[in-house]
């Protein structure tokens, strides 16, 4: 196999239909009367904000922008309310500065300092906003995390990964870039820098230490068992690199996976209590 | 024995675990093959309960002849219809066992089943986990003509319709629960695991999207020469009927004649070498 671009390109048009048909399928099964997404003006939200109007119809789905005041940027708000108006979704906005505030203020060992904790506060408060708004309206969280982000373990446990389903959680940043395209989201918000947004300037190719578009390549000559060795060859590129990348996606399985217990029982959370999710 | 009978291919989505509302389902899809003149209704692999419902299967499995057979076979004499479906089996010897089988009943009641002999289980299939091999291949004499059965998996391994070929199937018939990232492969095989009999193919596949595996639908039925003669939609539900000519097979036989070129003492080789693998 040869470790090109070329094999992170899809069939768009079907792609689309097979994400539609899964949203619209698990909704109408769930019996929920609606998707709520967190609407950050970043690419994989936008996107599935986009994907679950065209799903579900844009009434029935509500985005929530969840803006605090370290992180904010008036052009994450106006991204955002161009998707929502390009795709007919409703929106919402809530300022949850008030919130972490109290959250700050009120842990005795809260430490301003410690970026990442802090930021994970913000992740899982926003989790809390669309969680409320999913329950009060019958509806059902619709997740963004895309497969880059998830192999990599960069998100927040419990935080911007909560939600019920992932349409997107099996396609690369770069290949979601490319659907985001196909599916008319504006240009500038596929060349916009992904942000968690959990501290001021936090770029995720920063923080990873590499391009997505080197990166996706690594992640899917993993996927498909390719050793590190190879990866690196065919993309001429370090060993250690790759290796890198390789353990901080094995390091990160308890972020992706239902929690660990001890065998103690006949059947067991999340290894032989075998039961499907969808079917009720 | 006819030479020319009339298949309906029944495309059907499965409510999973509901084994009431999917017998309701083939009720109408027989009724409406009836109505179309077919002879032969054919529904998905598990049609009966779905494909993925997991630990559950303990306590959807039957045996047969069991109440969901019983109501097959009322509908099938009421109609006068010959009908496939998938459904799992519970073994009457043991109180856990079970078979991803496939069933045949007729007019005159059950004609015969066949228990699936190749058992995915990688990515996203478990099959072995839950299901015992079958042992046997099936080819049934019948008024329709020779039947053979198989399912899904089973194309990718072409002793399981050679060997039904061989014991006498003109029209093999693969029941399946292929989801949409397999697609290409089984419109290769269908194709080819027709070609290389000399015999009619028909592939009915389930239609629906269960824990995220999004079945293709795309039931068809192959020629003794690969040709593609019928074919149902992608993706949803459909209903098709198209005929199966068995006049069709001598000329197939004589223009590629993989049947008479046999060789069986390759097969001794073949047994050899996958016992050393």
């Amino acid at each position: 196999m040869k470790l090109t671009p070329s094999v992170l390109e899809l069939d768009l048009s079907e792609i689309e239909k097979r994400i539609r048909r899964f949203i619209e399928k698990y909704v109408e099964n769930s019996g929920a009367d609606g998707i709520v997404v967190g609407l950050s003006g970043g690419i994989d939200s936008s996107t599935i904000a986009a994907l679950s109007s065209l799903s579900i119809g844009g009434d029935r789905v509500l985005g929530l922008m969840l803006p605090e005041k370290e992180t904010y940027n008036p052009k994450d708000i106006d991204d955002a309310k161009l998707v929502a108006e390009k795709f007919g979704l409703k929106t919402q906005i809530c300022d949850i500065t008030p919130v972490l505030e109290s959250f700050y203020k009120t842990i005795p060992i809260f430490d301003q300092a410690d970026k990442l904790c802090k930021g994970n506060i913000k992740a899982r408060t926003r989790m809390i906003y669309i969680y409320y708004y999913a329950n009060k309206l019958n509806r059902i969280v619709c997740g963004s995390s895309d497969k880059s982000e998830t192999m990599m373990g960069y998100f927040t446990k419990w935080g911007d990964v909560a939600a019920d389903i992932s349409p997107i959680m099996d396609l690369y940043k770069t290949q979601v870039r490319k659907l985001a395209a196909y599916l008319g989201l504006p240009a500038e918000l596929a060349a916009k820098p992904s942000t968690p947004a959990l501290w001021p300037n936090q770029l995720a190719e920063t923080e990873l230490g590499i391009k997505y578009e080197t990166l996706d390549l690594i992640l899917y000559g993993l996927e498909r068992f390719m050793t590190t060795e190879e990866i690196a060859r065919q993309l001429n590129i370090e060993n250690t690199l790759v290796k890198k990348v390789k353990n901080r996606w094995l390091s990160a399985e308890h972020k992706r996976r239902m929690l660990l217990t001890a065998k103690l029982e006949y059947r067991t959370m999340g290894t032989d209590f075998r039961l499907p999710r969808d079917a009720y | 024995m006819k030479e020319k009978i009339k298949l309906a291919f029944a495309q059907i989505s499965s409510k999973r675990e509901n084994k009431k509302e999917n017998l309701q389902k083939i009720e109408e899809c027989t009724i409406k093959a009836k109505e179309q003149a077919a002879d032969l209704v054919i529904f998905p692999e598990l049609s009966l309960t779905g494909y993925v419902v997991r630990d559950q299967i303990y306590e959807l499995a039957e045996t047969i002849p069991g109440s969901a057979t019983k109501k097959i076979e009322g509908i099938a004499r009421k109609t006068g219809m010959h009908v496939i479906f998938g459904m799992p089996e519970l073994s009457e010897k043991t109180k856990a066992t079970i078979f991803n089988t496939a069933v045949f009943i007729g007019p005159k009641g059950f004609i015969g089943k066949y228990r699936k002999m190749y058992l995915p289980t990688h990515s996203v299939f478990e099959e072995k986990r839950y299901f015992r091999p079958g042992y046997q291949t099936a080819a049934f004499n019948t008024a329709l003509g020779n039947i053979g059965l198989c399912i899904c998996y089973d194309l990718f391994f072409p002793e399981v319709c050679r060997l039904t070929r061989l014991k006498g199937a003109q029209l093999i018939v693969s029941i399946s629960a292929s989801p949409s990232i397999r697609r290409s492969f089984f419109e290769i095989l269908t194709a080819a695991r027709a070609l290389e009999n000399t015999a009619f193919l028909a592939y009915v596949n389930l239609v629906g999207v269960e824990e995220g595996l999004q079945f293709w639908g795309g039931s068809r039925l192959v020629s003794p020469t690969g040709d593609v003669l019928a074919k149902a939609k992608y993706d949803e539900e459909d209903f098709v009927t198209c005929e199966v000519d068995y006049n069709d097979i001598r000329p197939a036989e004589t223009f590629i004649p993989t049947l008479r070129d046999l060789r069986p003492e390759l097969f001794d080789e073949l047994k050899k070498y996958s016992e050393l693998l």
